[in-house]
């Protein structure tokens, strides 16, 4: 139980990585803020998380034993992001864990120069700015405390380029600088910050993930093409599954990580080792 | 100072959660009424109320900080249809009845008020916390892990809080530390410094907490551990979320007469072993101060029992070995004669004498001391150097069955006649010329006993294992040295304890460094010589040169060393400059305190020597604990000088000879096969130093140093009982200022003495310096260092100097500069050739311009010094010169004139 007594925000917690670290944490002992926008949004190509599913989450962690407070809210804004810090604070007066998960795919699957002016901006803003609007709201309280840590899920995009997802490559990479400059700033305080890079991801049903099929409808391929590509573009032959990137997540948010900050940790099944 | 002000900003230490305090509210049938003046948060659980999981999460709900505003209501519901009010609040914002006055209004049971003004936000969590108490033992790794022991509980009248401020300190001074400590009250948050006297009655213990309780908190940082009192309306039942202090005691006065508790502890200040005991003995103090009559005195509290005497008792006692090693120390010498006649037994100079001929030639001398008097029951003063005669006298007095009285050959006049006075031996065997004539007790030397000798016919061995072996004069920190009555038996038992564990056998070399008159030596030559060894005298002149001892060591590949910290250091130093490995694979450091961090560079060189540190003393047969030093102990700087020899017991006991918790500091005291047979002609302070063991059998001796024993039967030892100092008002510990100066940089050495009486006291420093000078490790020290702890003056000095024994020559030590460097002399005489040359390179390495007839010892030269002066007189293409010809020519104008009669490059 390494989270017991702990209280973790996840946001883009109704389904995929964000219900995978959820469900994992909850098992470890934590109290729990789910967030998720629960909402479509015009830009976007594809249905995103819904109340329902945020609840099924919630459900899943309390079987756990775990306390859980569920908060829709797009990261997008500023006052969401403080509410949540707020309702945790209110709550559980304290927050431990920030997992920064919310994000987007798509729009996508063209060259930069066919990417219009406000897919750009819903992209930088969402899968960017997000992650920076919720650390500034939940930073104080682990500041007071002199303990925190906050993982940011990156991406393997935000390592290497991928043709056709230049506002995704480039709000990934965007993160991998946050994180960095974020830990120098914080480490005095001794709360961390780390990136976390998950390869091509299964898209498994238990926690409803549907990122691998929407990123192969971007690019116009089968689902079943796009996930043998990558099976074999991955050097453990196998995809990665959201338990691997919980687990990472989990060692990153606990005592185990202690001394880590401002790194970025790849679980990608070698990808990017070629 | 009130509570709502303490609990906050700044001295706090970085947990909020220690600023909550909370309730649970079983609610009536209609739940919570209407119009709440705070937020409800709802909780469903999916098990009934008396379910483990709700307990759980009420203690969960119970620990969570609260920020401001400061109060937060959690609405429980069970799948029994039951439900509970858990509210928490910050204590800045709500003290406990405010608390309880709100669950009230929010179960109905009063009318609803205002809701609480919510306090100031709590501030930075900054402040620093007191550091964590010696006697707890804590574990730094484990810093932030909490647990809880109970206090038991106790029938009792209701307690007053003076008493349990008075339990509290009675404790703390029991365990050697009174500190500072908070008392909690239902309204008001005191620090408590209340001293405690053992002859103090309880009464008066009482009435000073009284007053104490007033006194103003210091808000520096928050202390160490602080005392909860009982509420005063027992219905309410209000609870720390969590404990607000690394210790936190929580007294509880149940309505049915009970005095219970608990206590909270961060395992880095108390280890769990150590609470277990400390918890219950703060009930036991408070029930004594609340029940027994109030003119008892504070000593004649008990506080621990049986069960605990016992467990503190057997920890600190090591089960003796085999028992195969009996009789005498003679026999067993001469059973291992018989059976490896032709075994290399000592080695002196360029010869060898095998057991055989070492057996013979005692035999020889045996039956000569045996006509001239020596027997069972009678003594023989032995003044030899450490050489093969000296190891075939004290054999031959041996088998005699007289015990060998050691004396130095080159301690004063004075002190030799003193000993024959005291000792009264048959006869006295020495080559020392001038020896004194002590009331016609008879000299000889080893060559008058072999010409005036019987013909030769060798006595049977004589004496029995409880005849001393030896008396060994110490001269303690008061009065006139006192003789050490060791039997036979003891000897045999320290080899029993130690050669298996140490694996010592025919493969080992070993040197007898020591003077016989130090007892370390007993080890050195019957360790070696009773398990199969060889063992190599080391000359006098050799021993004071780390250079030359080096070379020894390597030549003869000698095995096993024995050495104190202080040699140790010298011949380590000599080490990292030779190009030879040794073939030393184990050290026995023994004398002094160890300080295990000057092992780091002589381990690195040498992984594979075993380093064992033994805390001795000559009451108790040379050695008491073991300890393998360990790479750890290296870095920690451990205190620990192990545990127990098999056979040997240690405990740690109060003024009354009582055994003391695990944690506590008090005097080391020490049982088993080890104990002396006291002291000869001493009967009052053999008495009073070896006393029947009321707890454990037997005898046992007061060492007069201090210690404290860990849970797993290690031993600290913490100096001397006298040791320490009053400075001012200030207790200080002079080696804890010696360690400090040792961690600066450039410092490769020091000491610390302690000068003038009572308020003349002060304390003077001696370094070593490789570089930077005396001033700055003076000023670096002052950051590191109270200013009370502050030595008056830092002097660096070449090396230190050391005693006969190897120990710190305080005596040696020179005038305190205050860290100046003396003013030059008047411009030297112009010289050239060698002389110009000497000057050169005495000024350097004694740091001052130097006359070419300043005496080299009066400089303040030694061993270590010459060794530099050799060395840069060696680089400056000068004729070599032997430490013992410094010694006979301590002058550059009389040096000159050997060197001149010396051709460049070889030995003079």
């Amino acid at each position: 139980m390494r989270l017991t007594g702990r209280t973790a925000i996840i946001t883009g917690a109704a389904r995929g990585l964000g219900r995978a670290c959820a469900v994992r944490f909850a098992a470890e002992g934590a109290d729990l803020v789910l967030v998720d926008v629960a909402a479509d949004l015009d830009e976007v190509p594809y249905p995103l998380g819904t109340a329902e599913q945020l609840a099924g989450t919630a459900a899943r962690c309390r079987e756990h034993g775990a306390t859980v407070l569920t908060v829709e809210g797009d990261v997008r804004d500023e006052a969401a992001a403080t509410a949540v810090a707020r309702a945790a604070l209110d709550r559980f007066g304290r927050i431990d864990v920030l997992v920064n998960n919310a994000g987007i795919a798509a729009p996508a699957g063209k060259a930069i120069h066919e990417i219009t002016e406000r897919e750009w901006a819903v992209m930088i803003d969402v899968d960017l700015s997000g992650a920076w609007r919720m650390i500034k709201a939940v930073v104080p309280a682990m500041l007071d405390r002199r303990d925190g840590s906050i993982v940011n899920i990156a991406s393997t995009a935000g390592l290497v380029g991928y043709r056709n997802f230049a506002g995704y490559v480039a709000a990934k990479h965007g993160i991998i600088g946050l994180t960095r400059a974020a830990a120098l700033d914080y480490a005095p305080l001794k709360v961390r910050i780390n990136a976390l890079c998950p390869g091509s991801v299964r898209d498994d049903p238990a926690v409803e993930g549907r990122m691998l099929s929407e990123i192969a409808r971007c690019l116009d391929v089968p689902v079943a093409q796009h996930e043998a590509t990558f099976v074999q573009a991955q050097p453990m032959n196998a995809l990665v599954e959201p338990a691997d990137v919980a687990a990472a997540a989990l060692w990153l948010a606990g005592d185990d990580a202690r001394q880590v900050t401002g790194t970025v940790q790849v679980v990608d099944g070698g990808f990017t080792a070629r | 100072m009130d509570a709502r002000h303490f609990f906050t900003h700044p001295e706090y230490g970085t947990r909020p959660e220690r600023a909550t305090h909370g309730l649970v509210v079983p609610l009536p049938a209609g739940g919570l009424a209407g119009g709440s003046p705070v937020q409800v948060w709802s909780q469903t659980l999916p098990v009934p109320r008396r379910h483990h999981e709700a307990a759980r999460q009420r203690r969960r709900e119970l620990r969570r900080p609260v920020p401001a505003p400061g109060v937060r209501a959690v609405l429980l519901r069970y799948a029994d249809g039951r439900a509970d009010l858990v509210l928490s609040a910050h204590r800045a914002a709500l003290g406990p009845a405010d608390l309880d006055r709100l669950a009230r209004e929010l179960t109905g049971a009063a009318t609803p008020g205002t809701p609480p003004a919510p306090g100031a936000p709590p501030g930075p969590w900054t402040a620093p916390v007191a550091p964590a108490p010696a006697f707890g033992l804590g574990d730094g790794t484990r810093a932030g892990r909490y647990a809880r022991a109970e206090l038991g509980s106790v029938p009792c009248p209701r307690p007053e809080p003076a008493q349990l401020v008075a339990a509290t300190a009675l404790v703390l001074a029991r365990y050697g530390e009174p500190a500072a400590f908070a008392v909690v009250g239902p309204d008001a948050v005191t620090v408590a410094v209340p001293e405690v006297a053992d002859d103090d009655t309880l009464d008066a213990l009482t009435r000073r907490a009284e007053a104490g309780l007033h006194a103003g908190p210091d808000a520096d940082r928050l202390p160490a551990l602080g005392i909860l009192l009982p509420a005063t309306d027992p219905a309410v039942r209000c609870e720390p979320a969590a404990p607000p202090f690394p210790v936190t005691v929580a007294w509880r006065w149940q309505p049915d007469g009970r005095l219970t508790g608990h206590c909270l502890f961060d395992e880095a200040y108390l280890a769990p072993a150590v609470a277990a005991a400390f918890a219950p003995q703060l009930l036991r103090a408070a029930a004594a101060l609340a029940g027994r009559p109030l003119s008892t005195l504070v000593s004649d509290v008990e506080l621990m029992t049986p069960e605990e005497t016992a467990r503190v008792l057997g920890a600190g006692r090591t089960p003796a070995g085999t028992g195969r090693r009996r009789g005498t120390v003679h026999a067993a010498f001469a059973a291992l004669a018989r059976e490896r006649p032709d075994a290399p037994a000592f080695t002196d100079g360029a010869t060898t004498l095998t057991y055989g001929e070492l057996s013979g030639r005692a035999e020889l001398l045996a039956a000569a001391m045996r006509d001239r008097g020596a027997g069972p029951g009678t003594r023989v003063g032995v003044c030899l150097d450490r050489g093969a005669e000296l190891m075939t006298v004290l054999l031959g007095v041996l088998m005699t069955g007289a015990a060998y009285v050691p004396m130095d050959v080159r301690a004063p006049a004075d002190r030799l006649a003193f000993t024959v006075r005291d000792a009264r031996p048959a006869l006295v065997v020495t080559d020392v010329d001038g020896f004194p004539e002590v009331d016609g007790v008879p000299l000889t030397s080893p060559d008058k006993l072999r010409a005036d000798g019987p013909a030769a016919r060798p006595v049977a061995s004589a004496g029995g294992p409880d005849d001393p072996a030896y008396i060994i004069y110490t001269s303690g920190s008061t009065g006139r040295p006192k003789g050490v009555l060791v039997p036979h038996r003891n000897v045999m038992a320290l080899l029993d304890a130690t050669a298996g564990d140490l694996g010592l056998g025919p493969g080992d070399v070993w040197t007898l460094f020591h003077s016989a008159a130090f007892d370390f030596s007993v080890w050195e030559m019957w360790g070696c010589l009773l398990t199969g060894g060889r063992l190599v005298g080391v000359p006098y002149w050799v021993s004071r040169s780390p250079e030359e001892f080096h070379e020894l060591v390597s030549r003869e590949r000698v095995t096993v060393l024995s050495q104190t910290p202080s040699a140790f250091a010298q011949l380590r130093d000599a080490d990292a400059e030779a190009p030879r490995g040794l073939s030393v694979r184990l050290v026995v450091f023994g004398g002094e305190p160890l300080d295990a961090s000057a092992l780091r560079a002589f381990h690195d060189r040498h992984p594979r020597t075993r380093l064992v540190n033994m805390f001795g003393i000559t009451e108790t047969t040379v050695h008491v604990t073991t300890r393998t030093v360990t790479p750890a102990d290296m870095a920690s700087r451990s205190r620990s000088v192990g545990t127990a020899l098999p056979g040997w017991s240690v405990s740690v006991r109060d003024g009354r000879g009582r055994p003391l918790p695990f944690g506590a500091e008090g005097e080391i005291w020490v049982g088993g096969a080890g104990v002396a047979a006291g002291y000869l002609n001493r009967d009052e302070l053999t008495s009073a130093r070896f006393r029947p063991d009321g707890h454990a059998g037997g005898t046992i001796y007061r060492s007069g140093d201090r210690g404290r024993l860990r849970p797993d039967g290690q031993l600290e030892h913490l100096g001397r009982l006298d040791n320490q100092v009053q400075l001012r008002g200030h207790r200080v510990e002079p080696d804890e200022v010696r360690a400090v100066l040792r961690e600066q940089p450039g410092v490769t050495e020091a000491a610390v003495v302690v000068t003038g009486a009572a308020e003349e006291a002060r304390l003077d420093a001696y370094v070593v310096l490789d570089g930077g000078s005396a001033t700055a490790v003076r000023r670096a020290a002052a950051r590191m260092l109270p200013e009370y702890m502050l030595p008056s003056t830092v002097t660096a000095v070449p090396a230190l100097p050391l005693t006969i024994n190897g120990k710190l020559d305080v005596a040696a030590l020179p005038a305190p500069t205050g860290g100046e460097p003396p003013a030059p002399a008047a411009d030297p005489p112009p010289a050239d050739g060698i002389t110009g040359a000497l000057l050169d390179i005495w000024g350097s390495v004694f740091g001052r311009a130097v006359t070419v007839d300043d005496d080299f010892f009066e400089l303040g030269g030694n061993s270590l010094l010459a060794v530099r002066l050799f060395a840069a007189q060696s680089r400056a293409g000068l004729p070599r010169v032997s430490l013992r010809e410094l010694y006979l020519r301590p002058t550059i104008t009389r040096l000159a004139d050997a060197m001149a009669n010396a051709p460049a490059g070889t030995g003079a």
